[in-house]
């Protein structure tokens, strides 16, 4: 048998086995509750818990571009660790925190969070449209990650629409039927099986290059001096850039609706434990780095289309190996690509419904609701595909300005976290401003003041009008804010 | 313990290893050499501090009063 065909065989048996997961998970559920499809009821456990946070870590830019940052910058791409290992930590003591007064209000969403708080609906259906908007710039970025890895496994059999529709086709169906208990189990099984792959296929790759780890590194900083250091000569990246890409990546991270919305999901302990053992999954990704470090200097970069496709570039032209690992690189990312794309295709559908829709036509029962977040499911799917297929420049553009904004949430939460003088014109001056600001840095000019992250810059100029704005606007009290500061604390 | 004291230590305690993370004070570990365990400094400088993070973060839950967030103020 050729090898493509025995890795389109494991390929398809483990998308199989992922679609009989997530509709097992779902099994033996009320189906018809709202409580049940957005936050299993509040009562995922431990390990569940673990692996639906580090799903998201572990995506198709994990799979592919960490390799791919570690391939073509070198030093730069030891962020990637950093920020995995960082960014989590506050949750353990905002999550509690924001799962009280999720509970106590019945709030499943950011969206939802912040129109009590604010007591704003403008805040809500803003939040509600930006969050849609990246996520599926998110999804089709995991999207193409699927349908590439198909196609080069497959030695091109398996063209880039089918790769997409299949992979995520199935996603959407598991979502879609169970809900975030169908995508959480999913993400267990996917999750074991891209830390088993990414160790095997890694350090295998890197001894068939180099002979060994250390072997690899005293090769590269030979013949590349500068490579391993930041802002050296020879350096691809500034200390400053490299500094506030960190900060803007662990700040924004838990504003992303699906994981700040697990905080709903499960009790105070159970996340506290799950902050307490995710450090383990930044060192978890630490192979796919040394897969991108063993090809400097062994590949040219002209060789590959783009730096992210290093990894199946080697597995497939220069290294000998068996078909069965084409199959298992294949399966681990897919794997990594579906289990981001499930909680986010959840969560998108989530905050569009409750921040947007709801707003729109008040008086929806929960029956609707729930109907409405389960076609948003497959509406959402199917934007994501065609724009992953069909592309698009002007549309990519507004959605990769969305994806930089979900930072300038971070102002709004923590407002109504901590502080009782925050005001609703203020956080929606701040979020409108910020997200102006790093959409214009980000795709507009070409360079930013001192090289600071375009993120950085709209948070910045985010953070000080909601300052600024809420001084002037203190008038009547909002009689949620001083009980979202004692919630818990 | 109180809680907003354990809050206070918990944030405080975790800036540190980020802050050796990221500039100025990554200056540190930024350098290639010398060679630790077979990885570069600055390989090793952030798989290190993960670690001491990782430890640092299982040392403060030992010592959180309120581990299940029951207690009202």
């Amino acid at each position: 048998m050729a090898q493509w065909q025995i890795a389109m065989i494991m390929m398809i048996g483990y998308l199989v086995v992922a679609l009989f997961i997530g509709i097992l998970a779902g099994r033996n559920q009320d189906k018809s509750s709202l409580e049940e499809f957005t936050t299993a009821k509040g009562n995922l456990g431990l390990f569940v818990m673990w692996f639906l946070m580090g799903g998201a870590v572990f995506s198709a830019f994990s799979f592919l571009g960490a390799p791919g940052w570690a391939f073509s910058r070198g030093a730069p791409a030891l962020y990637i660790i950093t920020y995995t290992a960082f960014a989590i930590l506050p949750w353990y003591i905002i999550g509690p925190k924001i799962g009280a007064i999720g509970r106590k209000h019945n709030i499943y969403t950011v969206a939802g969070f912040l129109q009590l708080r604010y007591s704003s609906r403008l805040i809500a259906m803003i939040i509600g449209v930006i969050a849609l908007l990246a996520s599926i710039q998110y999804l089709a970025t995991q999207m193409k990650g699927m349908a590439y890895i198909f196609n080069i496994m497959t030695e091109g059999r398996i063209p880039f629409w089918l790769g997409a529709l299949l992979s995520y086709g199935i996603v959407v169906v598991y979502v879609a039927t169970g809900g975030l208990r169908a995508a959480a189990w999913s993400d267990v099984f996917q999750g074991i099986l891209m830390i088993i792959i990414s160790w095997t296929v890694g350090l295998t790759i890197v001894n068939q290059l180099h002979d060994s780890v250390p072997n690899m590194f005293r090769n590269l900083t030979q013949d590349t001096p500068g490579f391993l250091q930041i802002g050296a000569e020879g350096s691809t990246m500034s200390a400053m850039a490299y500094t506030t890409t960190i900060l803007v990546s662990t700040i924004g991270f838990l504003m992303w609706p699906h994981l700040f919305s697990k905080s709903y999901a499960t009790k105070a302990r159970t996340i506290k434990k799950t902050v307490l053992v995710y450090p383990l999954f930044a060192l978890f990704l630490i192979p796919l780095l040394f897969v991108g470090f063993s090809a400097v200097n062994v590949i040219q970069s002209d060789q590959i289309g783009s730096p992210d496709e290093i990894l199946p570039f080697l597995i497939t032209t220069v290294l000998t190996l068996p078909g069965w690992v084409y199959g298992l690189v294949g399966a681990g990312a897919l794997a990594a690509a579906m289990s981001t794309a499930d909680a986010i295709t959840h969560s998108a559908s989530l905050e569009f419904t409750d921040g947007f829709v709801r707003n729109i036509k008040r008086d929806l029962s929960s029956k609707a609701t729930l109907l409405i977040m389960r076609i948003g499911v497959f509406v959402i799917g199917g934007l994501a595909y065609f724009i992953t297929v069909f592309g698009g420049q002007g549309l990519i553009a507004l959605l990769l300005g969305a994806y930089g904004s979900i930072v300038q949430f971070a102002p709004g939460v923590y407002g109504a976290l901590y502080s009782r003088k925050i005001t609703a014109p203020a956080v929606i001056t701040g979020l409108l401003a910020g997200t102006v600001t790093n959409y214009y840095f980000q795709l507009v000019t070409d360079s930013t003041p001192l090289d600071i992250n375009p993120g950085i810059l709209g948070l910045m100029v985010n953070i000080v009008l909601v300052i600024i704005v809420s001084s002037f606007t203190q008038g009547k009290e909002i009689p949620m804010a001083e009980e979202y500061r004692k919630v818990g604390s | 313990m109180t809680k907003q004291r354990f809050s206070k230590i918990y944030c405080l305690s975790l800036l540190v290893p980020f802050l050796l993370m990221v500039f100025p004070l990554f200056s540190i570990g930024n350098r290639e050499t010398p060679f630790i365990l077979g990885l570069p400094f600055s390989v090793f400088w952030v798989i290190f501090w993960i670690i001491i993070t990782f430890l640092l973060v299982l040392f403060l839950y030992k010592m959180d009063p309120d581990k299940d967030e029951k207690e009202v103020h």
